[in-house]
């Protein structure tokens, strides 16, 4: 049976992971799956303390490991790490020899992805066959990339054969918000149902959806969702950027503020770089010009 | 009845019914059974719930730890019983065999059994290591409900609903199973046959003595620890004791006062006490001695099911309809009290002993305190008297007695006092060597006697008083729930108090200047008259504290012995196996009671608590001896020194060379950052000691850096700013080498060598420029020879104005030859005390820190001059050269062509999009194209002057994406954020664009107002400036958008130019100086009419109007009053200011004549000049902004403009453009 069906055992700690309720994935009691299970249950454990950002630990837990999962898995809290040299070396060699192992081509492919080699990461995710995961990683890729149009293509052929799944939905939701228009609404009701559902909360989904109420012009709904997530997590670096922008939209001032518990919570955020770099720009471009007297 | 004064809840739970409990022997674990098929496993000090375990099918009913091994047993409604590791969380293998319910299950002590009660009316024994049932005992004919091993000896006791209890021998039993090992396997086989054919015969467990007594069945039967007394709890609502002799057993007495069936009863572990719980929702305490009921204690709505007591502690459990409760009986904390080297304190057996500190000697019993208070209770407090040696005794039993007895000289064991005083209060404590204090909370009084029980006198302490003590001389300090108050005995009354919730106990610091305040989890520490200084808190239960001799607070919690200093540091000094109070701390030694009411002295290592003590007192020396005669190191003093503000001491424990730089930067010790620099010798570290060295105008360090980073043109810089010519000179001839030529020219220019300048221009075949370059510097015959290198006569030439050539300035000093002089500072104190240059060290010498800060301020503020200086100056060259390549390209439209999709397999992003789809500069500001943008605003406005505008430009940049968390480690997808929302063609959607017209219109114009009309123009013009730059970056949706865009520029412009009027007239000085002065005087008044000029809302020009009047009237220009008083009347508008106008004008048509003659006519035509501030009559030559219109005399042309700061007056553009 596939452990991820309805039935399987491993579908509710996999659909933790996804909605970014990382904490239930850890908390997760997996002392009576099958032995079969045990390895990707791990992984996904794993996975979610790497995204808690618990990278030392889990590097020290997967030392030594033989098994490809695990190898793949240390990899990527390498690369979280800084240590990206070695995390690359591992993910290639990986790779090559366990190509077709699906963790392998998930994390692979994460890392990969992450060290700015999309190519390399979606000829890894390319030897998948019929992985949901890989599918939403290829999926966030190609958006990334601003091939907008590979995604969708990647969506639609998702859809015809895994119907109603959270991760098809999610990455559908992703697509929607790029591409715009109506979309925008759908994909709004997405999140709006993961962030509203006290089983499926996640801070994370709370966000997306202001995210998306943002696109919507609906600015004082996405306001109040904002200060929902910060009021559960603070530091969450996406809510501050997107409170930012949002700020920024509506024509407040407080965005330096801001601007600051952002460069707290991560100096190295897009947005954080983004304007240092396009102020600098801007100091550039204007020496150019000056006045005749 | 209520929860007697006694017992004290530690822990409470929260689940379906609890049928079964066991303490962890060791941890502190509990395990419960729930009706629910669940086991829980519990931390009941921290009160989290560790782990559950669910495989048995419906309600479990029995559990047990086993007392060494990391297992547990259970056995429920399934009829099976499971063994389990609490290690891997599973269960390890389950025994079959009971035909009915499991009612208890329970280890051996020591061999490998398991004992099982059943409903199927039989007792059976298992082996755990093989798994088998080695014995089944029958003869209860009902079902069993109970069966235990006797702690010692071979004895089984089994309670059953037959109503009997019964105790087995299985003596028998154990002698077949530990036979000796060398059996033959035959043997074994027959002997297990033969233990097969003893189903019936049974010698391996043989019924010793049937107990009846019991008239309904039996739930529940233990053994005595200790005793060979069985009690046992029935159906009948009886808990029964008996006891037995080698060859008998009998009741001994029953304890009546369950009013429903008995669940469960046990034996207090270490004192002569039964327990019990039922099913009328009590749990009651016996004495086992009189079979009197000692205690009781009642849960509102859940009946006990099931009671346990930890083999150890002082701890209890029951379990109940919704949950289980850990209690214990009574307070386990000895009453005690210190009097300089001796401590006394009370006993479990309430006698009272003295313990010498110094000789570390217990005395005997001085007196034995049995008749106080109940047999069961110990005393609360202890206060003693030094002056009279006697001593003051609380209990609470009876609602709280009090006790005042003397002391012998010396024990001679166990004496009643000769002599006592006794009253009713809830505490009470010495406040002088004749009086002490009682404390009854029923009546809220405080009695203050003296000592011969006499109240002296009596007080009402503030509401909700719950606890006194001892707060200096004269003084008490009040404890309520929420607050503490210093109270004066004298003067009656309440001198300080602080708010603080939940004071449980308070301990004065040895020089009585300060008092730590303890509530369950924090502790406080204030001065004498109540300050707060600091406080912290535990998540651990504080348990008590003492103060150190020189001001450190040692406090202990549940499992630590942790120091606090006065500003609120604290940390570990040891961890506790057990629980102890604290009494008292000299050197390494930490003396305390545990809970048995023994001294016992801990050793702890003070040496990390005494040097942060130092570093706070900043008492070098010590820190210094500490250093040297200690082996303090590891990270947690790294971090801790560096978190303090030391990395210089710091930098003595660190070896690690990359931590050696960072704390080396950190603290400007550019010595040791070079050596680690050259050890690690990493691009990064050479970066980061380059800025640290530039900032300490360490430029030969720099120089380094630079030149392990072959950084050849910062080296080149470097070289000219400190003039080193010679080097320069090298580093033109490495350009060379190198082939750079950007580099060679420049350090040609840096050098002044014309000539290398001019030999590389034409070698990379730049002949204009290397002829330009030769004749501006007139070097005639190298232009005859360019002239002629390129076929050309000088006449076919059209050269450029020449300005006069660039000339490199010589240095005036060599200071390339020693670092920029800075005051030798980088030496802490501390470092030259370690370095042993310091002699006589001394408490009072503060370290130079001060100093040393000063130095470093003047010398970095030195060097940063120098460079701006010279930078400043290479500006200047610079403007002196063609500056041709930097000209603004020539573009041919309004589109800009912005690169897009790059190679690969990306695409481009829909920023890039809404460049290519827009013409309009806020677009491309959006997309991050900025150069693209200001050169559109050059080209349609003459915008120059880019810098008022980068708030404009980064906020709407900032607002084009949002950050949509999708999956985990990887970046957030990143969107672009459409002013047209429905759009998703790529080709069309634009970027949203923040505070447009209308955002503007309703919210910065309304600011803009306020500000006019609560006369603050500085913040005015920001305002109306911000509403300029607003309006140039940014869009509107249509033709009829952009003419109301354009009256929103016209508004906001008026108002700038209005206020920097106004501004300016009251920057000419104050009223005096401007009286004085007949020109300044002039200028004023001209500028307060000029503010009337702009074309402003009614209201605000009335305001001008107003103030125009009053200067004009000030200095008797009645004429020019009058003439702005005739305009408010016609303005019209609020009455009052029209009345007071016509007063004005009636006061002026008197004398319509100006003392002082200015240039303004009131009836003439013209505009002000938005620099100047002076008249354009009509007609007259002018020019103007091409953004905002504001008009200038043509003198200005070229100047950027002083309205919106932004463009140059006189460019004319092809205009702005909001609407595509």
């Amino acid at each position: 049976m596939d452990p991820y069906s309805a039935e399987g055992e491993l579908i509710n700690i996999h659909t933790h992971f996804y909605q970014s309720q990382y904490q239930q994935v850890i908390d997760f009691d997996t002392s009576s799956f099958s032995p079969e299970n045990a390895i990707p249950a791990r992984v996904l454990k794993l996975r979610a303390r790497l995204a808690l950002g618990q990278a030392e630990d889990v590097l020290a837990e997967v030392q030594g490991e033989t098994i490809p999962d695990l190898e793949a898995i240390g990899a990527l809290a390498e690369f979280n790490l800084g240590k990206t040299d070695s995390a690359l070396k591992t993910i290639e060699k990986l790779a090559a020899s366990a190509g077709d192992n699906v963790t392998v081509q998930v994390v692979g492919g994460t890392v990969l992805q992450a060290a700015g080699k999309s190519e390399e990461a979606l000829a890894l995710l390319s030897k998948h066959q019929g992985s949901l995961d890989a599918v939403a990683l290829i999926v966030q890729i190609h958006l990334q990339q601003n091939r907008t149009d590979l995604a969708l293509k990647e969506v639609t052929a998702a859809r015809r054969w895994a119907q109603d799944s959270l991760l098809v939905n999610l990455a559908e939701a992703w697509v929607g918000a790029r591409v715009g228009g109506e979309k925008y609404q759908q994909a709004f009701y997405v999140y709006e149902e993961l962030a509203q559902g006290s089983s499926t909360f996640s801070v994370q989904s709370l966000i997306a959806q202001a995210v998306c109420e943002i696109h919507l012009g609906r600015l004082e709904e996405a306001q109040s969702a904002l200060e929902q997530a910060l009021q559960k997590d603070p530091t969450n670096a996406e809510g501050i950027a997107n409170l930012v922008v949002l700020n920024s939209i509506a024509g407040k001032n407080n965005t330096e503020e801001l601007l600051e518990s952002l460069k707290k919570a991560n100096p190295h955020h897009q947005l954080v770089l983004d304007l240092e770099e396009k102020s600098s720009l801007f100091d550039k471009a204007a020496a150019k010009y000056s006045a005749k007297a | 009845m209520q929860s007697s004064p006694g017992m004290l809840t530690k822990f409470e739970s929260k689940s379906s019914r609890a049928k079964g409990i066991a303490f962890h022997p060791k941890r502190p674990w509990i395990l419960v059974a729930l009706h629910s098929s669940t086991i829980q496993l519990w931390d009941y000090r921290m009160g989290t719930l560790i782990d559950r375990f669910e495989e048995h099918d419906g309600p479990v009913r029995g559990v047990d730890f086993h007392k060494t091994q990391p297992l547990f047993v259970s056995g429920g409604d399934d009829y099976k019983i499971k063994v389990w590791s609490y290690q891997t969380r599973r269960c390890l293998f389950t025994l079959n065999g009971h035909l009915d319910y499991v009612r208890t299950v329970f280890f051996h002590h020591e061999l490998p059994w398991i004992l099982s009660a059943s409903d199927d009316q039989t007792i059976r024994i298992w082996n755990w290591q093989n798994r088998s049932l080695i014995c089944t005992m029958t003869g209860h004919n009902h079902y069993a409900m109970c069966a235990q091993f006797h702690p010692k000896e071979d004895l089984v006791v089994s309670a059953s609903l037959d109503q009997s209890v019964r105790v087995w021998d299985i003596s028998g039993l154990r002698k077949k199973h530990s036979a000796p090992t060398s059996m033959s396997y035959e043997d074994q086989i027959a002997r297990a046959n033969q233990n097969q054919t003893d189903m019936f015969g049974n010698t391996d467990a043989v019924v010793k003595f049937v107990l009846e007594g019991h008239d309904r069945g039996v739930n529940w039967v233990a053994f005595h620890p200790t005793m060979p007394l069985i009690v046992s709890a029935g159906d009948d609502r009886l808990v029964k004791l008996w006891r037995m002799s080698e060859t008998k057993a009998w009741e001994v007495d029953t304890c009546r006062g369950h009013f429903q069936n008995a669940s469960g009863c046990l034996f207090h572990p270490h004192q002569d006490l039964i327990l019990s719980a039922g099913e009328d929702k009590t749990i009651r305490v016996w004495d086992l001695n009189k079979r009197t009921a000692v205690q009781s204690f009642k849960r509102e709505n859940d009946r006990f099911w099931v009671i346990a007591a930890h083999p150890e502690i002082n701890l209890f459990a029951a379990g109940h309809d919704n949950g289980v409760m850990v209690f214990k009986l009574e307070r386990e904390r000895p009453a005690s009290a210190v009097h300089q080297n001796t401590l006394f304190y009370i006993t479990k057996e309430k006698h009272v002993k003295s313990y010498d500190f110094q000789k570390d000697v217990e005395s005997p019993t001085l007196l034995s305190l049995k008749k106080l208070g109940s047999p069961w209770v110990t005393p609360r407090t202890l206060s003693y008297n030094p002056a009279e040696r006697s001593i003051l005794v609380t209990t609470p039993n009876d609602g709280g007695s009090y006790e005042l007895v003397n002391l012998p000289r010396d024990g001679s064991g166990a004496i009643e006092p000769s002599e006592s005083k006794r009253g009713s209060g809830n505490s009470a404590i010495f406040v002088a060597r004749n009086r002490f204090a009682v404390l009854n909370v029923a009546n809220q009084t405080i009695d203050i006697k003296d000592l011969s029980n006499n109240t002296a006198r009596s007080f009402k302490p503030p509401a909700g008083t719950t606890d006194i003590y001892f707060g200096g001389t004269g003084n008490l300090l009040i404890i309520t729930p929420t607050t503490v108050y210093l109270y004066d005995i004298q003067q009656k009354k309440t001198t300080a108090e602080l708010s603080i919730n939940g004071v449980k106990y308070i301990v004065w610091s040895n020089d009585g200047l300060y008092a730590a305040l303890l509530s369950k989890h924090n502790v406080t520490i204030v001065t004498k008259t109540l300050e707060q200084i600091s406080t912290l808190h535990e998540t651990i239960r504080i348990k008590s504290a003492t103060w150190d001799d020189a001001g450190i607070l040692l406090y202990s919690t549940l499992n630590h012995v942790k120091y606090a200093l006065l500003n609120g540091d604290n940390g570990i000094v040891r961890t506790l196996d057990q629980t102890v109070y604290l009494v008292r701390v000299k050197g390494r030694n930490v003396y305390c009671l545990d809970r048995a009411a023994k001294p016992r002295i801990l050793r702890i290592d003070p040496t990390e608590y005494r040097f942060k003590m130092a570093l706070v007192k900043r008492n070098y020396e010590e820190m210094l001896h500490i250093i040297r005669t200690s082996s303090l190191v590891g990270q947690s003093i790294i971090s801790y020194l560096q978190k303090k503000g030391y990395p210089e001491i710091a930098l003595q424990f660190v070896q690690d060379p990359t931590t050696r730089f960072d704390l080396a930067i950190e603290c400007g010790n550019l010595e040791v950052a070079v050596e680690m620099a050259k050890e690690l010798d990493k691009p990064k570290f050479w970066t980061r000691l380059a800025t640290e060295a530039l900032s300490h105008g360490n430029h030969q360090i720099v120089e380094m850096c630079y030149q392990k980073l072959k950084q050849f043109d910062k080296l080149s810089f470097l070289y000219l700013t400190t003039g080193d010519h010679s080097k320069l000179a090298r580093m033109a001839k490495i350009a060379e080498h190198r082939g750079d030529f950007t580099a060679r020219f420049q350090n040609a220019l840096y050098l002044g060598d014309v000539e290398d300048r001019i030999q590389m221009l034409k070698e990379i075949d730049l002949y204009p420029l290397a002829y330009t370059t030769a004749k501006s510097h007139g070097l005639e015959e190298e232009c005859e020879a360019i002239l002629e290198a390129s076929g050309l006569t000088e006449e076919q030439l059209t050269m450029p104005a020449l300005g006069k050539p660039l000339v490199p300035p010589k240095p005036v000093v060599s200071t390339f030859k020693s670092n920029w002089p800075t005051k030798a500072s980088s030496q802490s104190y501390f470092e030259s005390a370690l370095l042993g240059q310091v002699e006589g060290l001394s408490l009072e010498d503060e370290p130079s820190a001060a100093n040393g800060v000063d130095a470093e301020h003047a010398a970095k503020d030195e060097p940063a001059e120098n460079l701006i200086a010279i930078a400043g100056e290479d500006d200047d060259d610079a403007a002196g050269w063609d500056m041709g390549d930097d000209d603004v390209p020539e573009i041919e439209n309004d589109f800009v062509n912005v690169d897009s999709a790059e190679a690969g397999g990306a695409g481009s992003c829909e920023a890039d999009a809404w460049a290519r789809n827009s013409p309009l500069a806020v677009d491309h500001i959006a997309g991050g194209s900025f150069e693209s943008a200001m050169q559109l605003l050059n080209r349609q406005v003459g915008a120059v002057e880019f810098g008022p505008l980068k708030p404009r430009f980064l906020e709407v940049y900032r607002s084009s994406k949002t950050f949509l968390p999708a999956l985990a480690n990887l970046p957030p997808l990143v969107n672009y954020v459409r002013r047209t929302i429905d759009e998703t063609d790529l080709r069309k959607v634009l970027p949203i664009i923040p505070r447009d017209l209308e955002h503007l219109a309703s919210n910065d114009l309304q600011k803009g107002y306020d500000s006019m009309k609560a006369n603050k123009l500085e913040d005015g013009v920001k305002i109306f400036q911000g509403i300029l730059h607003a309006i140039l970056v940014n869009a509107v949706s249509s033709e009829s958008e952009v003419s109301e865009a354009k009256k929103l520029l016209a508004s906001a412009r008026e108002y700038t130019i209005a206020m920097n009027i106004e501004l300016a007239r009251r920057n000419l000085g104050s009223a005096d100086e401007v009286a004085q002065d007949p020109a300044k005087l002039k200028k004023s008044l001209e500028l307060a009419a000029y503010f009337t000029i702009p074309k402003i809302e009614v209201p605000h020009r009335q305001i001008a109007l107003l103030s125009a009047i009053k200067v004009a009237i000030k200095s008797k220009n009645y004429n020019s009053a009058l003439g702005f008083a005739n305009r408010i009347i016609a303005n019209g508008g609020s009455s009052k200011i029209v009345e007071n106008a016509k007063k004005t004008k009636a006061q002026c048509e008197r004398n319509p004549t100006d003392s002082i003659e200015i240039e303004f006519d009131q009836f003439a035509e013209f505009e002000i000049c938005a620099a100047s501030h002076t008249p354009i009559y009509s007609g007259a030559p002018y020019e103007e902004c091409a953004f905002d219109g504001s008009k200038y005399h043509s003198s200005y042309k070229g100047s950027v403009c002083r309205v919106c700061g932004v463009c140059e007056i006189g460019k004319h553009g092809s205009g702005l453009r909001l609407f595509s």
